[in-house]
């Protein structure tokens, strides 16, 4: 039947599709075995987004994870603790207003010219006005006292600025123009090659580098979404890809999964005041069921976070008790025995909750225990946390409504309903910004309205503290002093569930040491320490 | 009505047509429920401070009135001044630019390869009509035409990149490769499967119209006379069938345009092709107002430009048509 006129033509497209095909194959490197040994300085990574706007700190590059092209002043290590980078030492004036950093000498630029501090403070400089979201609203000067000298003046004083100093890479003065973002130059381990836009970053080490040299030559980065990274593992293209937790159960030949903790959470935030009161928008403010703590308390005691990180996250998670669990201003005193719902029930007794009508759920007066929860809609993992979370409650005799929203609709009802936040962040300030009575309202941060002048206090000592270890006391004790407190312990305005693990399919023989807690995003910050990263031998 | 005043004519309605659409689209965009900064911001607002958001809001003018901004906007677009892509940091027209070229391989290769398989397998299907040809085409056709464009896309790196490993999971280069030793056949190789992809959508479509038509011209009258004087074969579908069946393949290949705009969203977001298509998802969820516009603007034109070939290849095609109006 084929013998006829239009065989041919078919005939020769078919021919020639398959000679493509056979003609491009060869390319494609075959048998992980001799690719692993031809590859020894090389690796490839498909382990975060790209940075579309590129690679320039003064814009926020590398504020998570190696900025790979530049360095900075300081770094934190492996506990997280504050070492020196670029920086040689650092020293906070007693009013908190002046921070003077003295710099190495012997830094150079991967064209060669000296990093000075001149450009340190360019840097700086430029950041405040770039409108991006780097948040430099408390820096009000810099200057370069002497070529190894730089002179930061703050607005007020703020311990957290040292946060800011571990964040932003350093950009040459005399590179730094239009093109920049796209072909950076700095003093850190790596050079750029190529940048393929939307596709991969190829760099090089760089010979300049004054810190330990990379043990690889040449890292392409490619810029897959996490269910595209987990097909280029599976088919052998990448060395390490970041991966989420559905796929994670799967086996994977030649790789093998690296689990990460983080401060990646979720938790349920409560408005601690009662009803009645509205915002400058127009949006009401309280909720006179979660402003009894009985019930903010029954429910941070009665929750099974355990069962939660296991049932919505494959396990891949751990409980969280605070918004900082493990961070170096966390205190463990946080920790709290959960699921004792006969602890949980006596709180509410002693509160003078109890069920009058025998419909399962409490009252006091003529007030039930009822309220919404709202959560972002289109975040599954945060809808099954929401409604999981409302299911173990329920026995309790507390009726929690859940409700999906837009973060539009998040906004109007997020200071009268109980909300399914995530936060997570590197840097205290975050807490401050949770819980200090002069963020109540502002934004996003403190919605609950939650307000406590221990608190307040503890909080403006940490951030007017002159050196990091003086800091972190004052923050540990604005959590639970032994007395009062913002954690689950004392005031309870949060409910924490959850902290994320971030998962890495990583080559069988490659090792990426020891990486720290995570904050909130997936990818960029497992490169952090990439320079230690080597083949066991 | 001669070419020139033709053309003129549709200029004009190309214009009202971009200008209707730009007020539209902006109007739109001012109601989604994005706020733009904090789509900007992401994750990072536990460090940005409100103080901060004003001053991105400012930077980026996004704390004006709408109307002004709109405005704003616009005289800058009559100025040839797409605005700058706030997740790119770049002007939009850069952006665009850089984005297309990436497409229009893909986007080209998918657009013919509909086109031409499409039609050959219609006129295949349309001769052979009833035979177990024409039945496998139409089953081919019908699968084709419901099966989802991403769907299809996903089965197709399952099977022939993660299992065969025959073709790579996605991007349009080798991966580390420097962009100098980038060959061809390289780039062919990473452009078949979204390719592919993309094409599907296409070939049914063309194919059973196609085959629908010269099933139509087949039972007439002049074909019946045609096969009264022996004609048969390639010879009488080259004489008689082929320009009829022609003009539902180029109206049909041309409309698609829009389609394929909308296909390569699908395509390169399941294959990370780095295109127009990956743009303008970003574009959309993180609110960037300038780039999206840009886009929009950039696809209308592109579709406007596939419907007027069509209308003049039409006159082409066709000499009713060219002579039916200018009588």
């Amino acid at each position: 039947m084929l013998g006829k006129w239009y065989a041919k033509p078919i005939a020769a497209i078919m021919a020639m599709v398959l000679l493509l095909a056979a003609g491009c194959a060869p390319d494609k490197n075959q048998g992980t075995g001799a690719e692993a040994e031809k590859k020894k300085d090389e690796l490839i990574l498909a382990t975060g987004y790209e940075p579309e706007d590129g690679f320039d700190p003064t814009t926020g590059w590398g504020r998570y994870g190696s900025p790979l092209f530049q360095s900075t002043l300081l770094k934190r290590d492996k506990d997280l603790k504050i070492v020196n980078d670029l920086a040689t030492g650092y020293e906070v004036s007693d009013d908190g207003l002046v921070w003077t950093v003295k710099l190495r000498s012997d830094v150079k630029f991967s064209d060669g010219q000296p990093l000075t501090a001149d450009d340190v403070a360019y840097t700086y400089d430029t950041a405040s006005k770039s409108g991006s979201v780097i948040d430099l609203t408390v820096l009000k000067s810099v200057e370069a006292v002497d070529p190894f000298t730089v002179k930061f003046t703050l607005v007020h004083p703020q311990s957290t600025f040292v946060n800011i100093l571990v964040a932003t890479g350093i950009v040459p003065k005399h590179a730094h123009g239009e093109d920049y973002a796209k072909k950076p130059i700095g003093s850190g381990p790596y050079k750029l090659v190529q940048w393929d836009a939307g596709q991969q970053l190829i760099v090089e080490a760089n010979p300049e580098y004054y810190g330990p040299k990379s043990a690889f030559k040449k890292l392409t980065f490619l810029f897959l979404k996490e269910d595209a990274a987990y097909a280029a593992a599976k088919a052998g293209e990448v060395d390490m890809a970041f991966v989420l937790p559905n796929a994670a159960k799967q086996q994977v030949p030649g790789m093998h999964l690296v689990t990460v903790n983080s401060v990646d959470n979720r938790g349920i935030l409560f408005p601690v005041v009662k009803a009645g009161g509205a915002t400058k928008d127009g949006a009401p403010v309280g909720n006179d069921v979660t402003a009894d703590i009985a019930i903010r308390k029954a429910i941070n005691i009665a929750i099974d976070r355990k069962k939660l990180v296991e049932g919505i996250f494959d396990g891949f998670g751990t409980p969280a008790y605070s918004v900082a669990d493990g961070m170096p201003w966390w205190n463990p005193d946080t920790v709290i025995e959960d699921t004792d719902f006969d602890q949980a029930g006596k709180i509410l007794a002693e509160a003078g909750w109890k069920d009058a009508d025998g419909d399962g759920i409490l009252e006091k007066g003529s007030l039930k225990a009822e309220f919404t929860l709202v959560y972002q809609a289109d975040d599954q993992s945060r809808q099954s946390l929401a409604i999981a979370a409302a299911d173990m409650i329920r026995p309790l005799g507390i009726n929690i409504k859940v409700v999906g929203g837009s973060w539009d609709d998040i906004a109007r009802m997020m200071h009268s309903n109980a909300v399914l936040f995530g936060w997570g962040s590197y840097d205290p300030l975050e807490m401050y910004n949770l819980y200090s009575s002069k963020t109540a309202g502002i934004g996003w941060y403190n919605t609950g309205f939650y307000a406590n002048p221990a608190v307040d206090e503890y909080m403006e000592k940490a951030l007017k503290a002159t050196t990091e270890e003086e800091a972190l006391g004052y923050w540990k004790k604005a959590q639970w002093d032994g007395k009062t407190g913002f954690s689950a312990k004392g005031d309870a305005p949060w409910a924490w569930l959850v902290n994320r693990q971030h998962l890495y399919l990583v080559r069988d023989g490659l090792d990426i040491g020891q990486p720290k807690i995570q904050p909130h995003g997936h990818g960029w910050p497992i490169t952090d320490n990439i320079v230690e990263w080597s083949w066991k031998k | 009505m001669g070419l020139v005043p033709f053309i003129l004519k549709k200029l004009l309605r190309m214009a009202a047509l971009l200008i209707a659409l730009c007020i539209l689209s902006f109007w739109l965009v001012s109601y989604s429920p994005l706020d733009p900064v904090q789509a900007y911001v992401g994750a990072d607002m536990t460090r940005v401070s409100s103080e901060q958001s004003e001053m991105i809001a400012e930077y980026w003018g996004l704390n004006k009135p709408p109307l002004e901004r709109f405005l704003h906007w616009g005289s800058a677009v009559l100025h040839g001044d797409l605005g700058t892509s706030m997740i790119f940091r770049r002007p939009v027209a850069e952006v665009i630019g850089e984005r297309f070229m990436a497409s229009l391989a893909l986007m080209s290769t998918a657009w013919l390869l509909s086109g031409v398989l499409g039609f050959a397998l219609g006129a295949v299907a349309g001769m052979k009509q009833g035979t177990w040809a024409d039945r496998l085409i139409k089953w081919y056709c019908f699968t084709l035409a419901s099966t989802p464009a991403f769907w299809l896309g996903l089965l197709l790196v399952m099977v022939f990149a993660v299992w065969l490993g025959w073709f790579p999971v996605g991007l349009g280069v080798p991966a580390g490769k420097l962009a100098d030793d980038v060959t061809l056949a390289n780039r062919i190789y990473h452009l078949i499967l979204p390719a592919l992809t993309l094409s599907i959508l296409g070939v049914a479509n063309v194919a059973l119209h196609t085959r629908q038509k010269l099933v139509d011209v087949l039972a007439s009258d002049y074909i019946l006379f045609a096969r009264a004087r022996g004609e048969k074969g390639l010879q009488l579908f080259w004489r008689h069938g082929l320009r009829n069946v022609a003009l539902p393949a180029v109206t049909i290949q041309f409309a698609s345009i829009s389609e394929l705009i909308g296909g390569t969203v699908l395509a390169e977001q399941v294959f990370s092709y780095p295109g127009l298509g990956q743009a303008t998802v970003q574009a959309g969820l993180r609110s960037d107002v300038p780039l999206l516009l840009g886009i929009v603007i950039f696809s209308a034109l592109l579709v406007f430009v596939g419907n007027l070939a069509a209308d003049i290849i039409y006159r082409v095609v066709d000499p009713r048509i060219r002579k039916g109006e200018s009588a």
